[in-house]
């Protein structure tokens, strides 16, 4: 572990115990809405979401005091280097969520697919886009025609009368 | 498909002749099950679906789809989001009303334009086959001494089944420890299994128990006796069970219905429409079969008559949840 | 032996040039659905039931089951290959499966799935067959107390083992169960942990949970390490195949323990999924070659898949018997009974022999043929990892949020798979393990609700759980499996030393 750390790893422990802290915390919050005692006919609606919550939050803290009282090591999170590797793969993943929101699934995944196969794989635009466009066919035909399971379709669905 | 098209022509005439005012589904249709595949509200709903396309009383294609989440909430709160679109009917039963009074949920029966109630399941009280009691009367008042220790087994909580079992203990001062399963079927092999003491399962739910005598039907809690019918067991068919008034119940009738409804602000012109096409499937032949084989009564309900039932209901079963502190909303 | 009889009778019914040419479209339709994330066996059944109803029952069930069987098979593959579970119950494979994919053996892997799935069926079959009278009888026994026992019991074989730090491993857990009791509480029909949102009312669903911690993480895994599959050098050819049936009877202790497990946990309610995890989690504790799980051992894959083909084949005989179904699709199913004019339930053995006979002789015939056709599939499947990352990453990414919005389609579940993508990169660089997060969230509200219709039973004892012979034995068995780390922990040392020398023997 020589490279520059972007993210060290004590960051990413301290982080992680807070979230799944708050997630209890969530958890116990949520739980007091109903019962969480034990009544004469066994545990009410809240007494197991309650003192799961309970049970994370001491769990989170104690993952988090190790984090701390261990941040003189200097292990590494994740190196410029991986972090570029990542979001170079993560972003567009977020873009073609994004981006099926609004235009449908379809739509998404032809442009998603062409756009990572150009910029990525180094592929020429017209492949790319047919292979784009006969993965959405391919989408269309299995789904919506076959099983009946309808996808997520946008504007452009519309405008052509698709469902 | 070209003999689709023909049917088609002659059933859209029916159509248009019957509705005034004009409306039909635009685009693809989409029947929302308020509960898991496979279950009684699934089962109606496909059954439904197949005899529209069989006669072609719909000139669009529907799909059926199952939202059982939340016992059937997030069917309800799917169709009202889709508010204003007479495309997506929502499959229910009585929880399309008594739902929001038990879970908090973020629709009010009110919400939606109701269209029909097409059928109505029965309640029948179902000892294990072995069991030393034969009608109401014995069975409840051996529940009354027991002490409160007799189990009646049921489908969720704070739904049809454990709504009965308080209208039973009312009725006869017995107390009953009801557990909640998630489906009837569960109940019924609970039963069979000696695991419980009773349960109120309809006749669909516990028909193969039955035949194997590890169930036994004690009455049904209807005004009349089920219709004649083919016999399930070697001496037995459904007419032969006595209802439970004549055994000296004070319940008059406990029956569910299976609704039908349409998003928020849908056009009263569409819930016609609906009612219409839904009313025409109620007297198909295919139709009695679905209702022969799930042992339902037919009962068809629209307009003023559906509306003036569901308040009426609604207003029953409120008092009960507000006595039991079940309501929420 | 009158079953017997009765079988050879089955197979009378079923061995057609008909009927075996439904089991092949059936198991092929089967390993499509299978395959696709965002389809299962639900779906198969739903296109496939209009066709039915113009069939005879026992062709119309040959068909479903079918497949069934091939959808079954179809999910293992996805896992191994892209570590996607396409079903619950395939999730165990991923844990040696993929490892072994990505070091270049996905013809092995796959193989070995196959294989062992498919030996597992033919156990669970056979166990049907021999014990079906028996089999009714003793599920009718299972109660609530005895459910919960039998989820405690598959916990507690799983769980305790995963050797990393136990309070990240507790923190992983007890989210699983978090996540489990959000939605309707089915005993007392409030909503739990849905914070008003109309999204969670259903519960998280837990496709959408691996899709994101299993597929999506693994991807951004597998980029941040500047990887592509390794797959690429693989030899894909059917000689690797045979060269793997060949290897298989070496590995005979971990096919017979998954397949006890699995008809074990088919009888009982304990379910598929409950079944694969309890196999990986036993054969981890007590293989020769522990120390190679989860780094691509055979016996990993063998374990979980002999068991989860047991159980689900196993479990076919309560649902006909009892008329409970164990699945979404055996639910779809046995509505599909009803509409045949068949009412499942003990009397259908008696009053439609020929249709329950047919049916078991065609799940003997049914699995054979799914083998040998996904056994064919194999190839074809391993040379999909020799597409370029380019082209393949983001197709799979693809297939992935398809899978998500299947579920129900609801726009925020993307998000939710995008957020739990990124939980399993994080959760995997940093120690906390994800398998007991997964296996908790299956079985937690199972396992919730037997616990409080057992507490509603008993008022409020605890004594329920010991309160009769099989539920007592059940328990205590779970408990000192339970406690097994610690027993472990004394003799720790003793066995080590004895592993390690026959490491070297070897």
């Amino acid at each position: 572990m020589t490279e520059r750390a972007l993210v060290s790893r004590t960051t990413m422990e301290v982080v992680t115990a807070l979230a799944t802290a708050a997630i209890g915390a969530a958890v116990m919050w949520g739980s007091i809405e109903h019962d969480i005692g034990w009544g004469d006919s066994g545990p009410a609606a809240g007494y197991f979401p309650f003192r799961i919550g309970v049970l994370i939050v001491l769990g989170s803290f104690v993952n988090l005091a190790v984090a701390l009282w261990r941040r003189g090591t200097q292990d590494v999170f994740l190196t410029a280097e991986q972090a570029k590797r990542v979001l170079a793969f993560g972003l567009p993943i977020l873009a073609f969520v994004v981006l099926s929101l609004f235009l449908g699934l379809y739509v998404g995944a032809i442009l998603y697919l062409s756009a990572v196969m150009v910029f990525q794989g180094g592929y020429r635009l017209l492949p790319s886009l047919t292979l784009g466009v006969a993965v959405a066919v391919a989408m269309r035909l299995i789904f919506p025609m076959w099983f009946k399971v309808p996808l997520l379709t946008g504007p452009l669905e519309a405008w052509l009368g698709l469902y | 498909m070209k003999a689709a098209f023909a049917l088609a022509a002659i059933a859209a005439l029916g159509v248009g002749s019957a509705s005034a005012q004009e409306w039909k589904p635009t685009k693809p249709v989409e029947f929302v099950g308020a509960a898991g595949p496979g279950g009684g509200t699934d089962i109606f709903a496909r059954n439904v679906q197949a005899i529209i396309q069989k006669y072609n009383l719909v000139d669009q294609p529907i799909l059926v789809s199952n939202k059982g989440g939340g016992s059937g909430a997030e069917a309800f709160v799917y169709v009202k989001a889709a508010a204003g679109d007479p495309h997506k009917l929502v499959f229910g039963t009585s929880n399309l009303y008594t739902l929001p009074m038990v879970a908090k949920v973020a629709f009010k029966h009110t919400d939606f334009v109701p269209v029909a109630a097409m059928v109505f399941d029965e309640f029948i009280l179902w000892n294990k086959g072995d069991s030393p009691y034969d009608d109401y009367k014995s069975y409840t008042a051996a529940a009354k001494a027991a002490n409160g220790t007799f189990k009646m087994a049921g489908a969720l909580s704070k739904d049809t089944d454990q709504t009965l079992t308080r209208y039973i203990e009312k009725d006869t001062g017995a107390k009953f420890i009801y557990i909640p399963y998630k489906s009837g079927g569960e109940a019924s092999v609970q039963l069979s299994g000696g695991h419980a003491h009773s349960h109120v399962n309809n006749p669909s739910e516990s028909v193969g128990h039955w035949k194997a005598g590890q169930v036994k039907p004690l009455c049904v809690f209807s005004k009349e006796r089920m219709p004649q019918g083919p016999k399930v067991t070697e001496t037995k068919g459904w007419s032969d069970i006595p209802t439970c008034k004549e055994q000296g119940s004070g319940i008059e009738e406990y029956k569910m219905p299976r609704t039908v409804a349409l998003p928020p602000g849908s056009p009263p012109a569409a819930a016609e429409f609906w009612a219409n096409v839904l009313k025409k499937v109620s007297e198909t032949p295919e139709w009695k079969d679905y209702l022969e084989k799930t042992s339902q009564t037919g009962r068809f309900m629209a307009g003023a008559e559906l509306k003036a039932f569901i308040d009426e209901d609604e207003k029953r079963t409120r008092k009960v949840y507000e006595e039991e502190g079940w309501l929420v909303n | 032996m009158e079953n017997v009889g009765s079988l050879f009778h089955g197979f009378a019914v079923a061995l057609t040039w008909y009927h075996v040419a439904l089991m092949l479209v059936g198991v092929l339709l089967g390993i499509l659905v299978g395959v696709l994330p965002g389809l299962g066996a639900p779906n198969g059944v739903t296109i496939l039931m209009p066709l039915t109803f113009t069939m005879d029952p026992v062709s119309a069930i040959i068909l479903l089951t079918s497949m069934y069987w091939g959808a079954l098979f179809g999910g293992s593959t996805t896992s191994i290959l892209f570590n996607i579970p396409g079903e619950p119950s395939s999730v165990a494979t991923t844990f040696d499966g993929h490892p072994m994919a990505k070091q270049g053996l996905a013809v092995e892997a796959l193989s070995f799935a196959f294989l062992s799935a498919g030996f597992g069926a033919l156990v669970g079959v056979a166990v049907i067959t021999v014990l079906s009278g028996w089999v009714t009888e003793f599920a009718l026994k299972f109660s609530s107390p005895e459910y919960f026992a039998v989820y405690f019991l598959a916990f507690a074989s799983f769980v305790g083992l995963a050797g990393g730090n136990p309070v990240k491993t507790v923190v992983s857990i007890l989210l699983g169960f978090a996540f489990a009791t959000v939605g309707m509480d089915t005993v007392s029909g409030s909503l739990r942990l849905t914070f008003g949102f109309d999204e969670l009312l259903r519960g998280i669903s837990f496709l959408i949970v691996v899709i994101g911690l299993f597929g999506i993480g693994e991807l951004l895994l597998t980029m941040e390490e500047g990887l592509k599959f390794e797959g690429v050098k693989a030899k894909v050819n059917l000689s690797g195949v045979l060269r793997t049936l060949t290897r298989l009877p070496r590995y005979w202790i971990a096919l017979i323990r998954g397949s006890l497990v699995g008809v074990w946990m088919g009888i009982t309610p304990g379910g598929p999924t409950a079944a694969s995890f309890m196999s990986y989690g036993l054969a981890k504790r007590f293989s020769r070659r522990r120390g190679n799980f989860g780094k691509g051992e055979p016996e990993g894959v063998i374990a979980p898949e002999t068991a989860d083909h047991g159980a689900g084949t196993a479990a076919m005989l309560p649902m006909l018997a009892l008329g409970i179904p164990g699945s979404a699709t055996a639910a779809v199913m046995l509505g599909g009974l009803m509409i045949w004019g068949l009412n499942p339930g003990p009397m259908l053995f008696l009053e439609r022999p020929d249709f329950v006979w047919g049916l078991i002789a065609s799940m003997y015939l049914g699995n054979v043929v799914a083998v040998v056709l996904v056994l064919a599939t194999v190839p074809l499947f391993a040379a999909i990892l020799r597409i370029p990352f380019a082209i393949i990453g983001p197709l799979i990414v693809v297939v992935c949020f398809i899978g998500a919005w299947t579920v129900g389609a609801s726009k925020p579940d993307l998000w939710l798979a995008l957020i739990f993508g990124l939980v399993g990169y994080v959760f995997k660089k940093l120690d906390y393990p994800v398998a007991p997060l997964v296996l908790a969230l299956v079985i937690g509200d199972k396992a919730e609700d037997a616990f409080r219709q057992s507490m509603l039973m008993s008022q409020g004892s605890l004594t329920i759980f010991f309160s009769n012979p099989l539920v007592g034995t059940i328990t205590v068995l779970a408990i000192l499996l339970l406690a097994w780390p610690l027993f472990s922990m004394l003799f720790g040392r003793v066995r080590a030393g004895r592993a390690e020398k026959m490491r070297l023997a070897e």
